[in-house]
């Protein structure tokens, strides 16, 4: 039956069409009615923007996959990177290790939740909620929310320098981007994690050790946290305690637009990738157009709602085929 | 297609079905109590520490902050009990408060008339979430998480963020008023709504039909509970108290503000989890969620005196949390063991 | 491969679902498993898969015991099986969903032109049609089956077990099925085949074991030497006498509930019956024969799309379930009590007096705990519910007192007409005969019962008349007589003869 559509009904049977569609009128009315839209230096901004947001989305991505949900990766973001910017400025540590050790904080605090979630089988929401609440209270706790300032100069450069229109801190989101989608694609563990996702049952009878996969996702989404973390830092050229705190939303906006399911075992990198391009889209409309930033926040809530709609009615439809 | 919402809640929230039955009228009161122990134990940590912790001043503070934590927690509470859950508090509340600043400053309507409507707006907008939430069968979880944005996106864009700050002085009066030197009349209101509360889940067909629905929503269906009705009902009362727990921070802070509302997430389920509220649903404890929120306002409360600071109190939070909720877990799964052990040596016998 | 299953039983709170079973499946068969509902298969094979572990007894095989504590295990071990429940990760391929367990890898990296090439190979012994490249999610039922045998081939099984292969899938999927049962058996695998259709077991198994209660009714015995017949009465007990019920003159002049060539949602064709008042009707037919359906379709929890149903001579339509309860008096006790029937953490008073909250509710909308206890005493005293206290959860409660409690809820609720369905699966005997004792009673109260059962003897001892469903119509109705040997030969007669291509159904 897939095979005698044209290309066209191809398209609008994809799942993340609608996004590219979406995307797309973005793209063009932009470039209509702003002539600052397509300059060098917009576009370099907007890819700015794109590049903490990308991994804050695949971060949550991770646990959605299995069924999950992370609330904390705000918060675990927020410890990671006012960790990093001591290390780098109280204790001199060179930018490489305090880059690697603020991703192992990431991992370490994933894999607490992780734990915690399998260990006790309480509810991973709640969990998160509360080691949320741990973490900003640790982060808190140790600056005082006093930011640090004094980061190393090439760790703040690449933060800002850039190729023509391409920042240097696109860099690792793309590399990051690549290896998520070849890990969930072709490693055993990556599969796994779907597969455990998609049917939890199935999964264990099939000899996938359930629990492991949710702790290595939850884990995952840790490390990613903690990169995030790291880039923002780069990007601001300060670590602040703040880092984090609004990232809860977006953490699940992008996944979710980009047709992700709560119950598990349905994401997409390149989706979720799409959707934040959506967001960064609609984020730069609104600075170009001069309007209220808070628009922002409404419409990410409006296309939350109008993405999960789109993706109710159309499994009705295929449900009633 | 019918029945898919009540599988979207259970797949977030139920944190094991079976395993975790209603307590029994003992567990609960030994819940309780536990609770009361440790705020007892709290109580007097602080006093003995910080002498100021018991102060006239300080009592007042803490009984205003009481106030609202406790109907903070009743707005998540009663989305709880359908087994749903409501991430749109503090956005609901932001809403009803800066409602209330624009009619009674810029419209300058009467207070009474203004905390009506303000209150009436957080009653539609939950209206709204547990509307679209039956309707959809979309899960709780998302439909909250995007409406929290939505409305807050909305009151921001309406409000441009200003503070309302020149209302009129009886609002600021009555938040300052004083019972016996030491205790605000918000917190009689909070106990009045628990109050109704208890009424409401223990002597009200809603609410006894809200309780079934959460508890088990096929069964209540076909028992003949309109479930969905009942889900709206909980998501409007839920939007009712958020707003209520909004128009008391005006009063406390005798403005009304857009940043209010957005530290609410931790608190609101902190009260009704800690006061043994079931997140899977069909059960709730209203006496316990007001210990809850009293044992958060305690520590919160003990550690500012004690000049510990706001920044460590996340951190004590967020562990107690996370103790009381495996505390729960590891209480429930002993008692299934010892009464598995009964009957197995029942049956030996 | 032989497989020995050694003096098993398993006990669950309240009741002992297995007692000493013991038979043998041998490589190269095909060995049917039957029993009715509750008679212990599924606990059977759960613990022959490793999910359960048994109480008493052990399993052997090649004449070593093994003990297996997971699924794992068992795969381990050689025997697979294919569930009821389809165990198959829907968004990935035929392919991967059949290497799942062990992926062939190269550098770490998964190499998926060898997944789909071994895949293939499995595939290809049973269903050279079904696209390794396609999504699961896409697949037939009948192909899903397939593709868990392919995967089951795959992981080296001896032993395969089906269980109800055909509950869902088409009469031509079916034969498909079954050709591929008989090859894999010719190759020397044993294959257990679990179903409740009597022609399917006659047409394709070499051996029979037939559970009842727990028991072994018949074990091994070579088809040859069975006649359907024999396999009934195996599964229903030749000594199992039909209880007394005394006599019931129900006076058919009243109509209560009348169906007109109903069809539903579900599928149902052309139902027509008449329900008298006082009547106990019962609705019988072999699991997956639509009757629970027709009980949703009825009290609005699925749609009637074409004819008319009548209540008390009055056409309507009824739109959802509250509507049935309150204003047509028509209340439905789920075979699934756990899931659908009773809220479990809930205690008995408020089970009772859910369905009457709205009712005793005073003036001001308020309902006291003794408002609710002046309802549901009475009802727990009249049905003898054994509890320490009415306020006691019901979840705590055995299964036949559980039934007891949902019986209650519907009397307090002043139903005129009650569905039941399977109303003593998984509860015990000396129970049952109670549960079958009130149905009788409720009915000379002036309450008119329609009874869905496939437990026989049930059917024979309640009934007044008994309508005879197959695949999702009504192929016959017979009035009882209480006469045990000749009503099952009748109602069985009317299956068989629906079954075998469709025939108008003759008395057998």
């Amino acid at each position: 039956m897939t095979n005698n559509m044209t290309l066209g009904q191809r398209f609008l049977a994809n799942e993340w069409s609608a996004l590219a569609v979406a995307i797309a009128i973005g793209l063009v009315t932009l470039a209509v009615l702003s002539p600052a839209f397509l300059t060098e230096f917009n576009i370099y901004v907007m890819l700015r923007s794109f590049c903490v947001v990308l991994i804050v989305a695949f971060a949550q991505m991770l646990t959605l996959a299995v069924g999950q949900m992370n609330l904390s990766v705000g918060a675990l973001g927020g410890l990671v990177a006012i960790a990093v910017g001591g290390m780098m400025e109280k204790w001199g540590f060179p930018v490489p290790v305090a880059v690697l050790c603020g991703l192992v904080i990431g991992a370490a605090g994933g894999l607490i939740n992780g734990l915690l979630t399998v260990r006790t089988g309480i509810n991973g929401f709640i969990i998160t909620l509360a080691t949320a609440s741990a973490f900003t209270g640790i982060n808190l706790g140790i600056t005082e929310s006093i930011p640090f300032y004094n980061l190393p100069a090439s760790f703040v450069a690449f933060g800002t320098e850039r190729f023509y229109a391409l920042p240097y801190l696109l860099l690792p989101p793309v590399l990051i981007a690549i290896a998520l989608a070849f890990f969930l694609a072709r490693t055993v563990p990556g599969r796994q994690l779907l597969a455990v996702g998609g049917n939890p049952h199935a999964a264990e009878l099939s000899g996938i050790p359930r629990d492991r996969v949710i702790v290595m996702a939850h884990t995952l989404s840790g490390l990613l946290a903690g990169a995030a973390a790291i880039l923002a830092v780069a990007q601001l050229g300060s670590a602040q305690p703040s880092i984090g705190v609004d990232w809860l939303l977006m953490s699940f906006a992008a996944p979710i637009i980009g047709g992700a399911a709560l119950t598990g075992g349905h994401i997409s990198v390149a989706a979720t990738a799409l959707a934040v391009v959506l967001i960064v889209i609609i984020q730069n409309g609104m600075v170009l157009a001069k309007v209220d930033p808070y628009w922002v926040q409404f419409l990410l809530g409006a296309l939350i709602l109008a993405a999960v709609g789109l993706n109710r009615l159309r499994a009705v439809r295929a449900g009633g085929a | 297609m019918k029945w898919s919402l009540t599988h979207g809640f259970t797949m977030t929230l139920s944190v094991s079905s079976e395993t975790r039955a209603r307590p029994s009228w003992l567990a609960e009161q030994a819940n309780l109590i536990g609770l009361a122990a440790i705020i007892i134990l709290f109580w007097v940590l602080f006093t003995s520490l910080a002498p100021g912790f018991v102060s006239s001043f300080n009592l007042f503070a803490l009984s205003r902050s009481l106030a609202v934590d406790i109907v903070i927690g009743f707005s998540t509470m009663v989305v709880l009990a359908t087994g749903g859950m409501n991430l749109a508090i503090g956005s609901i509340g932001v809403c009803a408060v800066m409602a209330s600043g624009f009619l009674m400053q810029t419209i300058g309507l009467p207070i009474p008339v203004a905390l009506a409507l303000a209150l009436l707006l957080g009653a539609f907008l939950g209206w709204l979430n547990g509307f679209v939430i039956v309707r959809s069968g979309v899960n709780s979880f998302i439909i909250t998480l995007a409406s929290a944005s939505l409305f807050l996106g909305g009151m921001l864009i309406l409000s441009k963020a200003q503070t309302f700050n020149a209302l009129p002085p009886e609002i600021a009066a009555f938040g300052r008023m004083r019972w016996w030197g030491f205790v605000s009349p918000l917190l009689f209101v909070a106990i009045g709504l628990g109050v109704a509360l208890i009424i409401l889940f223990r002597f009200t067909a809603l609410g006894r039909e809200i309780l079934a629905a959460g508890a088990n929503a096929r069964a209540a269906e076909l028992s003949g509970v309109p479930v969905g009705r009942a889900i709206i009902i909980a998501h409007t009362l839920s939007g009712a108290l958020a707003a209520s727990a909004g128009l008391m921070l005006v009063f406390r802070l005798g403005a009304a503000m857009p940043s209010i509302g957005q530290d609410w997430l931790l608190p609101s389920f902190l009260a009704p989890v800690l006061g043994g509220t079931l997140l899977a649903g069909g059960y709730v404890s209203v006496v316990g969620t007001m210990l809850g929120a009293l044992l958060v306002t305690t520590i919160r409360s003990g550690l500012l005196v004690m000049q510990i600071g706001n920044f460590w109190l996340q951190l004590f939070l967020g562990l107690i949390l996370l103790f009381a909720v495996m505390l729960d877990r590891y209480r429930s799964v002993y008692a299934e063991r010892r009464s598995l052990g009964r009957k197995n040596a029942g049956r030996r016998a | 491969m032989r497989l020995t299953i050694e003096g098993i039983g398993k006990d669950f709170p309240g009741v002992t679902a297995l007692d000493s079973v013991s038979f043998e499946i041998l490589p190269g068969e095909t060995h049917a498993l039957m029993g009715e509902n509750g008679a212990g298969k599924s606990t059977l094979i759960k613990i022959i898969t490793g999910l359960y572990r048994p109480d008493r007894g052990r399993l052997l095989v090649d004449g070593q015991p093994v003990d297996f504590t997971s699924p794992r295990d068992a795969i381990a071990a050689g025997i697979s099986a294919v569930h009821q429940e389809r165990n198959l990760i829907p968004r990935f391929t035929v392919g991967e969903n059949i290497m799942i367990e062990r992926p062939p890898t190269r550098n770490g990296v998964i190499d998926f032109d060898k997944v789909h090439a071994e895949a293939r190979k499995f595939l290809d012994m049973i269903d050279p049609s079904i696209d390794t490249r396609t999504e699961v999610r896409h697949l037939s039922v009948a192909q899903m089956q397939i593709v868990e045998i392919a995967k089951a081939l795959s992981l080296e099984a001896q032993v395969l077990l089906l269980d109800e292969p055909t509950a869902s899938i088409t009469g031509h999927e079916a034969d498909a099925l079954f050709a591929v049962v008989r090859r894999l058996r010719d190759e020397g695998k044993a294959i257990v085949f679990v179903s409740h259709k009597l022609e399917e077991v006659m047409a394709i198994s070499d051996r029979v074991t037939v559970l009842r209660d727990g028991r072994i009714a018949a074990a091994g015995e070579p088809i040859a030497n069975m006649s359907r017949g024999k396999i009934v009465s195996a599964m229903i007990g030749r000594e199992e006498r039909v209880a007394e019920m005394g006599t019931r003159a129900v006076d058919r002049s009243k109509t209560v509930l009348e169906a007109r060539s109903l069809a539903t949602s579900f599928g149902h064709k052309d139902v027509s019956f008449e329900l008298h008042k006082g009547e106990i009707l019962g609705l019988y037919g072999l699991v997956g024969a639509g009757r629970t359906e027709v009980a949703r379709a009825l009290i609005g929890d699925g749609k009637v799309t074409a004819g008319e149903l009548r209540l008390n001579g009055q056409s309507v339509t009824i739109p959802d379930v509250p509507t049935a309860i309150r204003r047509h008096k028509l209340g439905y006790i789920s075979e699934d009590r756990k899931a659908e029937g009773l809220i479990l953490t809930h205690p008995i008073r408020s089970n009772i007096a859910i369905s009457v909250w709205r009712r005793i509710a005073s003036k001001l909308g308020l309902i006291t705990r003794a408002a609710e206890r002046k309802v549901a005493d009475p009802l727990v005293a009249k049905l003898e519910v054994k509890t320490p206290s009415i306020e006691q959860a019901v979840g705590k409660l055995s299964g036949g007192n559980q039934q007891k409690v949902s019986i209650a809820k519907w009397l307090a609720a002043g139903v005129e007409i009650l569905i039941i369905d399977e109303p003593t699966v998984g509860i015990d005997i000396k129970t049952k005969t109670a549960i079958h004792e009130l149905i009788g009673e409720i009915t000379r109260g002036g309450v008119s019962v329609l009874l869905i059962s496939s437990d026989m003897p049930e059917m024979i001892t309640l009934a007044d008349r008994i309508l005879v469903m197959n695949d999702f119509t009504l192929v016959g109705t017979i009035e009882n007589s209480r006469r045990y040997e000749t009503m099952s030969r009748e109602i069985m007669g009317f299956i068989h003869a629906d079954a075998e291509a469709g025939h108008a159904a003759t008395h057998g």
